[in-house]
């Protein structure tokens, strides 16, 4: 049986580049749906991606620069990308050489479906 | 005059971002319009943060609403933005002598001497030391007529002209007037150079820092943990802004901040430049 997120993670994993996208719950980091390549450890991804987004929103609100709606970390040998709505977080890894635009546009899409 | 109140108000209609705010601002004041002249003041400086003139007339304002400690503050940053406006030195006389400290007061008339002054300084600074009087008299900044002096000009004759040893100016160049700031951090946090002024003119560079500045610890850990080696930037999407942050020498940050309708491409272009600046004001002050 399909999650409700199945469509939404296909989506993501199909554009280029894309290593992993997984639906993450904010508050503790625990995966609540994933599309992942071999190799990629889910766990380790939602519990730093959740954590560093987290980190991310309440900075912003408290700097007083709104709602975060998307973030994106790039490294030297990849991205980590995150939107959230309510308590969920959709994060995304991708390799450096990404369509990051299209993933972006993608994501904040797809965010603004989670319930 | 009410003719050039519709025009500008017009202008400024069909064009936010014009500098028209600054004389139908200055108008509004003297007409005594105080709290839409703060409206208007207020959304042109979101529009134009290191605009020195924007700051000074709000800090005019702040005066005739009998706000001085605002006034002064807005006058401290029109010195870090155009260290030789000799306006924002008068000004700070002004409130200084208000709130009754009569010695800085002076201070800061001697400094607008200092810078060439005008009579108006000079009537003061005899004022001050001969019987004792204030520097009201002579800076009325009230009935406007120091205001009139400083704002007759057209706004863009008197861009801001950041001295170069100014820490707080270190980016403005590269900033422009549009909707975005830069600041540069230490390992704590803490604002080495470049400002950040809130809705209200007020610079919240240490507490903005602060608060990002915590991010790039969790960048830190989840680019080591997920083994994607060392992280470059972070951008951040909210819904009034964008915001890009990479590291920079020492342990630093460097965080470029603007409006969300900049395009995201051309703010990062903005971090590279203020990287590349960053790194050389700080192999200069070595």
């Amino acid at each position: 049986m399909k999650s409700p997120f199945a469509s939404i993670l296909d989506a993501l994993t199909r554009q280029r580049g894309v290593r992993a996208s997984l639906v993450v719950d904010e508050n503790d980091g625990i995966v609540v749906d994933s599309n992942l390549q071999i190799g990629q450890d889910g766990d380790r991804v939602a519990a730093l991606a959740a954590s560093l987004y987290r980190k991310a929103r309440l900075s912003a609100r408290a700097a007083r620069l709104g709602t975060a709606t998307f973030m994106q970390l790039e490294a030297q040998r990849g991205r980590i990308c995150a939107a959230g709505r309510n308590d969920l977080v959709l994060v995304v890894v991708a390799d450096p050489a990404a369509n990051i635009g299209m993933i972006r546009v993608e994501m904040i899409k797809a965010a603004g479906g989670l319930p | 005059m009410a003719d050039d109140v519709r025009r500008w108000s017009d202008e400024l209609a069909r064009d936010p971002a014009s500098l028209v705010f600054l004389p139908l601002g200055e108008t509004l004041r003297r007409q005594g319009q105080l709290a839409l002249a703060l409206k208007i003041a207020m959304r042109g400086l979101e529009r134009h943060s290191h605009n020195a003139d924007a700051h000074d007339l709000l800090a005019r304002i702040a005066v005739d609403r009998g706000e001085l400690q605002r006034a002064f503050d807005e006058w401290d940053v029109v010195l870090r933005l155009t260290p030789e406006h000799i306006g924002a030195l008068k000004g700070m006389a002004f409130v200084r002598f208000q709130q009754g400290n009569a010695e800085e007061a002076e201070q800061f008339l001697r400094r607008a001497a200092l810078r060439g002054g005008d009579p108006e300084v000079e009537a003061a600074l005899a004022n001050m030391r001969g019987a004792g009087r204030g520097p009201r008299e002579a800076l009325a900044f009230e009935s406007g007529s120091a205001g009139a002096a400083e704002n007759g000009a057209h706004p863009a004759s008197r861009a801001p002209h950041p001295a170069p040893n100014d820490a707080r100016a270190l980016f403005a160049d590269i900033l422009g007037d549009h909707e975005q700031t830069a600041l540069l951090l230490d390992g704590q946090g803490l604002v080495l150079a470049g400002i950040y002024l809130d809705g209200n003119g007020i610079d919240v560079g240490d507490e903005v820092g602060a608060e990002l500045s915590g991010v790039t610890d969790a960048a830190r850990r989840a680019s080591r943990h997920l083994d994607i080696g060392d992280w470059r930037s972070i951008v951040l999407e909210t819904e009034v802004a964008v915001v890009t942050m990479a590291p920079s020498v020492n342990d630093g940050l460097l965080l470029v901040a603007a409006s969300k309708a900049t395009p995201l491409g051309l703010v990062r272009r903005v971090l590279e430049r203020c990287l590349e600046r960053a790194r050389q004001w700080l192999e200069e002050a070595r």
